[in-house]
């Protein structure tokens, strides 16, 4: 144990002596406390936004004066997606989508507003983030700084010396891994930092600390290939050469070519196309703003009978009001059977994409982050869903107003009679049918079960790495 | 001559150096092609869109006896057709929208949504010809280059090959020559295949081929210049990489950080808000409250403004135009802001080399922020060419019928 300390010791002393590294430390330390303050300030900055927003749209929708409680189906409400905590370190998806949905009656509108979309566009990586620049750039820094941890010992002929001294391989890898290990763990210490910051604004430890976790096994991952190409290989250059060229293909090659495959293995249907295929079902359910349509001649006869009743005018009911709720649930049917099988599309096309995870660390480690952060594609679908409750509510709280209060007569005659347009105003109380909304992620427990692939993955390169390593490391000769 | 054939020899030798040129190529032809074939993939469906869309709406003609209906229910796909050259440089494609469907109601609760692609891949981006010319060339360039002079040190032979040259330099000169046009080959070669291939001119290969070539150049000097300090090959590298990460990646970063807090943009959700609030009030409000505002648009229409039932179709479409007027200040300066920021990042783009290739290439390939805004513009000019369709029908209670059908305005793809 004590080879293993001395070891370790040698090394990070060495590393503190030389310039190189320390300087490459000390960029990487700025680096990394500035984009974590500026991906926080940012983050907790959209997050006080948005719930501003949204309290406003509920204020406004509750204060509308009376009226026809149809006008309100199409005045519609808003919703916003208020950022999770633990977006202050990976914001994921959420530039590249909407952040707000407009909700009305009889359609399911995207999200507006994407960030991406009005940003400054400067070819690629320039919306850095704290995440991003732990899974894509502290491994430079790890190879820098590691690649002759093993080779320094032959070049500087220690090697032999060592060996002589009766330290075994195992001890030797123990001890550079320390070594490595300690800078990694220092390294981890801006975003153990934003993670508390994180608990504090009201994440559950258990997904922060998996955060933690993730990237602490992610970068264990590099410390293991690094040690494992520093053991195998016998000149510095090679060593560099060759780390860097998996570091060009895990995190620049890999993760574009896991889209392109996905995007080509399964071609999703946009929107538009969705929503063009839909149309045709869509009529077949009829225009719930036509109560006159053949398609609700049937529910006007069972309406009928059920009352015991002539004329539709003598029913208790609206039987405008009965259509648009009758309508607007059937309508509400396709579209979701639409909108799921959309979502179902995505969802295997990112679970395609992630697979790649098993040849790049970098994929597992960004699948495993949003999905730890909520701010994964899942939580988008999430936020879709609840967004869809919210409507789907409102709407059909309005037209059982529009059912049961409002009288026919005056309803059919609003549009000539400015008395009866007069009393289909129905009192702003009604209004109250709306449903408070704020936006959350999935439980923390759920999240760390999205989690379980990617922790998978990695997992499992880690073990490879190592075992390989001290395998190398065993087989050392001077 | 013979000291080329000499290199040339001497490269061919070089494992490593044809490693890291053949990755170049490898990267250079997979990229080609999966843009090649992005770009014929959106040309199939705007194809099949463009067919789904006019086959709903001569279902639609049949349905609607009122041009207030038809209006209503009436969508129109817009779309911006990909140029020949868009597989060099998917751009803004990825996360804008190229097809969008507008009908003749307020313009500005429409012109926002977006069909957009699985957000999961438009975080990573595409893997286009820009990102392996812009982001993986410079890193391969770096690769070749780093231990030209440090790997003859380390291996004993500098003094001797310094000394034995004509003069100063030269046969690191002509070494590093050879690799730099090796790796300007690799790219440019499956650029001008793919794009011979996909029907894109000299016009956009010729500069396309010259901001390769430049941007290339650029990172030669960077090498050049790490060189003189006669470090180890490992420093090197290490310093080579870090101005990578620099040019590339910090120095762009901040460049958007700075961009948008200089140009500040309204609230997208605030041009919404007010559109909605102008269009809803009006229900409220006395019918000339709408008329006014909209004849001082339309004075023509002055002598129809007569509005005797509460509810009536001309109203309902006046209204409409009244609530865009509303927030036409608001929607400006969301425009202008973009514009300006991407002025603004265009100018500074001058600091990061990548970026500035990246921007470059966009612009050839016409997927740049402002190819995107000119779509919207063409989507906003087909809606004002409706309008005034539907206008004089409406105004005039004129009946629907298929002849006055067939003259409403059809958009046109842009010519390519």
């Amino acid at each position: 144990m004590s080879n293993v300390l001395s070891i370790a010791r040698e090394e990070s002393r060495l590393w503190l002596r030389s310039r190189l590294a320390l300087f490459a430390l000390l960029i990487f330390a700025v680096l990394l406390a500035a984009v974590s303050i500026a991906t926080s300030l940012r983050m907790s900055e959209e997050h006080r936004e948005r719930s501003e927003q949204q309290a406003l749209a509920e204020e406004t929708f509750l204060s509308q004066p009376d009226r026809h409680p149809h006008r309100m189906v199409h005045y519609g409400h808003y919703v916003f997606r208020t950022p999770p905590p633990l977006a202050m370190i990976d914001p994921g998806v959420d530039s590249v989508t909407g952040q707000s949905i407009f909700l009305e009656g009889h359609r399911q509108n995207t999200a507006m507003f994407a960030d991406a979309r009005a940003g400054a566009d400067l070819g690629g990586f320039e919306g850095l983030t704290a995440a991003l620049v732990y899974q894509l750039f502290v491994p430079l820094l790890l190879i820098a700084i590691g690649h002759g941890v093993f080779i320094r010992e032959r070049e500087e002929n220690t090697l032999a010396p060592l060996l002589a001294q009766g330290v075994t391989g195992n001890e030797l890898y123990a001890g550079k891994w320390i070594a490595l290990a300690g800078v990694t763990l220092a390294l981890l210490l801006p975003l153990a930092i934003v993670s508390a910051a994180a608990v504090v604004r009201g994440e559950t430890l258990l997904a922060s600390f998996g955060v933690i976790g993730l990237y602490a096994l992610y970068l264990f991952v590099w410390c293991g290939l690094i040690l494992l190409v520093s053991a195998m290989v016998r000149s510095r250059a090679l060593s560099l050469g060759i780390l860097a060229l998996f570091w060009l293909a895990s995190a620049l090659i890999v993760p574009r070519m896991a889209v392109e495959s996905a995007v080509s293995a399964m071609p999703a249907p946009g929107k538009i196309e969705t929503d063009l295929r839909m149309q045709a079902e869509l009529r077949e359910v009829g225009d719930g703003h036509n109560a006159g349509a053949p398609q609700f001649m049937q529910l006007r006869a069972n309406l009928l009978v059920q009352y015991d009743v002539e004329r539709v005018e003598d029913l208790p009911v609206n039987f405008r009001g009965v259509v648009s709720e009758v309508a607007e649930a059937d309508v509400t049917e396709v579209m979701n059977r639409f909108a799921e099988e959309r979502m179902e599309f995505e969802v295997r096309q990112a679970r395609f994409a992630e697979s790649f995870g098993w040849l790049s660390p970098v994929v597992a480690v960004s699948a495993g982050s949003r999905a730890l952060s909520g701010t994964d594609l899942a939580t988008h679908h999430r936020f879709l869903r609840e967004a869809e409750d919210v409507r789907f509510d409102f709407v059909q709280g309005l037209n059982r107003v529009h059912a049961e209060q409002l009288a026919y007569n005056d309803d059919i005659n609003r549009s000539l009679n400015e008395e009866a347009n007069r009393r289909t105003r129905m009192s702003a109380e009604n209004w109250n049918v709306l449903d408070e909304f704020s936006f959350q992620p999935a439980a923390a427990d759920e999240r760390l079960a999205r989690a379980g692939t990617p922790l998978g993955m990695l997992s499992a390169w880690l073990l490879l790495l190592t075992a390989g390593g001290v395998g190398a490391a065993r087989r050392m000769q001077p | 001559m013979s000291g080329l054939v000499r290199e040339i020899r001497f490269l061919a030798s070089d494992r490593a150096a044809l490693l890291w040129l053949g990755i170049a190529l490898l990267v250079a032809c997979v990229s080609v092609v999966l843009g090649l074939r992005e770009i014929a993939t959106q040309r199939v469906v705007l194809n099949e869109l463009i067919e789904i869309d006019s086959a709903e709406r001569e279902v639609l003609d049949t349905l609607y006896q009122d041009w207030g209906d038809v209006a209503y229910y009436t969508f129109h796909l817009t779309w911006d057709s990909p140029s020949d050259f868009a597989f060099a440089a998917l751009g803004q494609r990825d996360t804008s929208p190229w097809k969008h469907q507008i009908r003749a109601l307020a313009l500005e609760g429409q012109i926002y949504e977006t069909d957009a692609e699985n957000p999961d891949f438009a975080l990573i981006g595409r893997f286009d010809f820009a990102f392996a010319a812009n982001l993986l060339a410079p890193l391969l360039l770096i690769l070749l280059l780093h231990d030209l002079r440090s790997a003859e040190r380390t291996a004993g032979r500098y003094e001797l090959l310094s000394a034995t040259a004509a003069s100063q330099g030269s046969p690191w000169f002509a070494r590093a020559a050879l690799r730099v046009g090796a790796l300007t080959i690799c790219l440019i070669g499956p650029l001008w295949a793919g794009g011979l291939l996909g029907g894109a001119g000299a016009s956009t290969l010729v500069p396309a081929s010259l901001v390769v070539i430049l941007h290339i150049a650029f990172w030669w000097g960077v090498c050049a210049l790490v060189d003189r300090y006669g470090w180890s090959s490992p420093v090197n590298l290490t310093a080579l990489v870090g101005v990578w990460l620099a040019f590339a990646v910090i120095v762009p970063a901040a460049i958007k950080i700075s961009v948008e807090s200089i140009v500040p943009l309204p609230d997208g959700g605030e041009i919404l808000l007010t559109q909605r609030e102008a269009v809803n009030d009006a229900w409220d409000l006395p019918k000339a409250a709408t008329m006014e505002p909209f004849i001082e648009r339309h004075p023509e229409w002055a002598d129809y403004t007569e509005v005797s039932q509460p509810f009536e179709w001309k109203w309902y479409y006046a209204f409409q135009q009244v609530g865009d007027q509303t927030v036409e200040p608001l929607s400006q300066a969301y425009r202008d802001g973009r514009i300006r920021r991407d002025r603004l990042a265009g100018s500074l783009a001058w600091l990061s080399p990548p970026a500035l290739a990246e921007r470059a290439m966009q612009a050839l390939a016409d997927t740049n922020v402002a190819a995107t805004l000119t779509y919207e513009q063409r989507v906003r000019a087909f809606h004002k060419a409706l309008r005034e369709y539907y206008y004089p029908r409406l105004f005039r209670g004129e009946p629907v019928s298929t002849v006055s059908l067939q003259q409403r305005p059809q958009f046109r793809g842009k010519e390519s």
